[in-house]
């Protein structure tokens, strides 16, 4: 500690300055940069105002952007619901079970994401496993299928994002002190009222991290509309792949992506307003 | 905005096919053992093999004319057999990487551009792309001139290709196999036989109907089922063609837009009818027998895939050395063998009948004159008219 006190008086007062330096310049490489050069693309069309790229998001892509929010909450929803209960299985109830089960949670991480999706296509098949005992069980119409339909589309929205909404609600559960619940339970609350009560709003960041890191790449997601989509599931990710890629009409692609980020911005913030985020996990 | 690595759609798509082919992958993975132990040693002790028909000597001359020994090729998937490779490694010597992953021309021309832009490396030294796709890469000057020199069997091809628009002399661009765009049908999905394009606006097929990716195809086909010409269309025409494609999109008749990869959907069962290319058929037969392919009786489309080598290959040499391989009539009956497709090599059908006598009279390789007159070649457009094609069709495919 004497060191650094003695340091302290010999403190050039360019020091805080150096010491953001790596992550201002990181900041700059990184986002700044490639964000203005993004700008340019967008505004840079050949032949149009600078805005038709902004316009055509409107006019040609609306419908898009809202089947990509529309999915990206349906894949959220269902990854809450399916996500909350097995972490708090696995912080409260699962014992010596603790780190096998995170490790399993983590475990699809080990192959990529692209051919885990493309196995899905095995799996939804019109000839495979879950189509055949869907029929079976009268779910689905006899010759239905769900490999290129929006079931297809959201399942793999949920199945691909799913860790990102259990890791972060079990570490808030985790980090929820015992003698709360106890306490609750002294003071004549049934289980169903300590949950409420306590559990879940103490939980409350860690289902915000959880939605937020399932929504957002959810909705720009590119892969899952088009592996287990039809023409009619092609999301706002898959549009821009295709601007950027096939058509190679880079200012639109570009215009598109700064919508994108513009609403999906302001969505968060909104969000954040109404949840708060100074409890942010 | 979603990081997501990069990958390769076509190559992953070619892995699960080739997963699928099993028996195509283990024989091949045999043959090439094979030769590649016995193959070189016998070749070279004979000087050149003497099986090797007419060409064969001047391939082994073509090889020792110098450049590193070894060979990058891409190609579409389904369109070549098993022997081809090993056989030119045994008889050259030239270590060759043939790859399937060309699913779609403007996916790849995608993957493709930017480096060859740069003057970089793509690893390559021979791409197989259709002809419009030719077309461009001559334009954007992205691709290196034949060395005619070590290529004499260049003389084989057929006389009606050898002055293209797009490539009079054929400097840079040559034919690999030409094809026909029809209808791809499992007898048993569809219940019936099928004989014409506006089949695959049937209501009953909804949901199980693949269409390509590639607009001329697709566009072209869809033409012809309402009575026009591709050969001479109009913008009107794409229009007309368009919405119908459209409006079976948005009704849900249409499952996928897609490259070559239809090919495992059919096979899988997934889908009943797909606009499909002529010789993929045979090569799904290991999987699924049913499968047909037929030339509507409104018409078919007609196009070449091109051999053409870009600029920054440091391999020319073995490349016309393969090139020159193909050229080779019985090497290109060989070919059509697993890839039953037209070739354009003169001699080559006379060959094939000598390799397998009921393919050679297959309409696929060998069309009779009454399909001839129902081929038909998609109008070449000028720069302004192919962007109003490619957006009419863009939006058609809801891309």
């Amino acid at each position: 500690m004497a060191g650094i006190a003695a340091g302290g008086s010999r403190r050039s007062p360019f020091a805080p300055y150096l010491l953001v330096a790596p992550g201002v310049l990181w900041l700059l490489f990184f986002f700044v940069i490639p964000i203005a050069t993004l700008g340019k693309t967008a505004v840079s069309a050949q032949g149009v105002p600078w805005y038709d790229g902004f316009a055509r998001a409107y006019t040609s892509y609306g419908v898009h952007f809202f089947r990509s929010f529309r999915y990206a909450l349906a894949a959220t929803l269902a990854g809450l619901a399916l996500g909350y209960p097995l972490a708090y299985v696995i912080a409260f109830r699962s014992g010596r079970l603790k780190n096998l089960l995170l490790g399993l949670v983590i475990l699809p991480f080990f192959t990529t994401f692209l051919v885990r999706t493309f196995a899905w296509k095995t799996i939804l098949n019109d000839s495979g496993p879950a189509v055949w005992l869907l029929v079976r069980l009268h779910i689905l119409p006899e010759g239905g299928q769900l490999l290129n339909t929006t079931m297809g589309v959201v399942g793999g929205l949920t199945y691909n994002f799913l860790p990102f909404m259990i890791l972060p609600i079990y570490v808030s559960l985790e980090k929820i002190d015992r003698r709360l619940t106890e306490a609750a339970q002294d003071l004549y609350s049934g289980p169903w009222a300590s949950f409420r009560k306590v559990v879940l709003p103490l939980s409350m960041p860690g289902v915000f991290a959880g939605s937020l890191l399932t929504f957002i790449p959810a909705t720009g997601d590119f892969i899952n509309a088009e592996l287990l989509g039809s023409p009619n599931q092609q999301m706002i990710g898959t549009v821009i792949q295709n601007q950027f890629l096939q058509v190679r009409d880079y200012p639109l692609a570009a215009s598109l992506s700064f919508v994108l980020m513009a609403i999906i911005t302001i969505g968060v913030l909104a969000y954040a307003r109404v949840l708060g985020t100074e409890e942010l996990a | 905005m979603s990081k997501r690595e990069p990958y390769d759609e076509a190559e992953l798509k070619a892995m699960v096919h080739r997963a699928l082919n099993r028996r195509d992958f283990i024989n091949r993975s045999a043959m090439a053992a094979g030769s590649l132990a016995l193959g070189s040693a016998l070749i070279n002790a004979c000087g050149g093999g003497k099986e090797a028909p007419k060409g064969g000597d001047t391939t082994a001359a073509v090889a020792a004319a110098g450049g590193a020994k070894q060979l990058h090729i891409s190609n579409w998937p389904l369109y070549i057999d098993a022997k081809t490779v090993p056989d030119f490694e045994a008889a050259t010597g030239i270590k060759t990487t043939y790859t399937e992953d060309v699913n779609d021309n403007n996916e790849f021309f995608a993957k493709i551009e930017e480096p060859l832009k740069r003057g970089q490396s793509i690893d390559r030294d021979i791409v197989v792309l259709t002809d419009w796709m030719a077309a461009r890469m001559i334009r954007l000057g992205y691709l290196a001139p034949f060395d005619d020199s070590l290529f004499p069997n260049k003389a084989n091809l057929v006389p009606g290709l050898r002055d293209v628009s797009f490539d009079p002399g054929r400097k840079y661009t040559i034919p690999w196999l030409s094809g026909m765009t029809g209808i791809g049908y499992n007898p048993k999905k569809t219940g019936r036989e099928l004989t014409s394009i506006n089949d695959i606006f049937d209501p009953k097929f909804k949901g199980k109907v693949t269409m390509l990716t590639e607009m001329r195809d697709t566009v072209g086909l869809v033409m012809l089922g309402q009575g026009k010409d591709p050969t001479t269309c109009t913008l009107d025409d794409a229009k007309a063609a368009c919405a119908k494609i459209k409006q079976a999109r948005v009704s849900g008749q249409v499952r996928k837009f897609t490259g070559n990869d239809y090919a495992a959907d059919l096979a899988a069962g997934n889908i009943a009818v797909a606009i499909a290319w002529s010789g993929d058929i045979q090569g799904l037969a290991a999987d699924n027998p049913d499968l047909r392919w037929v030339a509507p009786k409104e018409g078919a489309m007609l196009y070449s895939d091109n051999m053409m080598i870009p600029k920054t290959s440091t391999n020319i040499a073995s490349a016309m050395a393969w090139m020159n391989y193909v050229y080779d009539p019985a090497h290109s009956a060989q070919i059509v063998t697993g890839a039953p497709y037209l070739s354009d090599v003169v001699g080559a059908g006379e060959a094939l009948a000598k390799i397998d006598a009921n393919l050679a009279k297959s309409e696929l390789v060998n069309p009779p004159e009454s399909l001839r007159a129902r081929l038909h070649v998609f109008k070449a457009l000028a720069e302004a008219e192919e962007t109003q094609f490619n957006q009419l069709f863009q939006d058609a495919i809801g891309a």
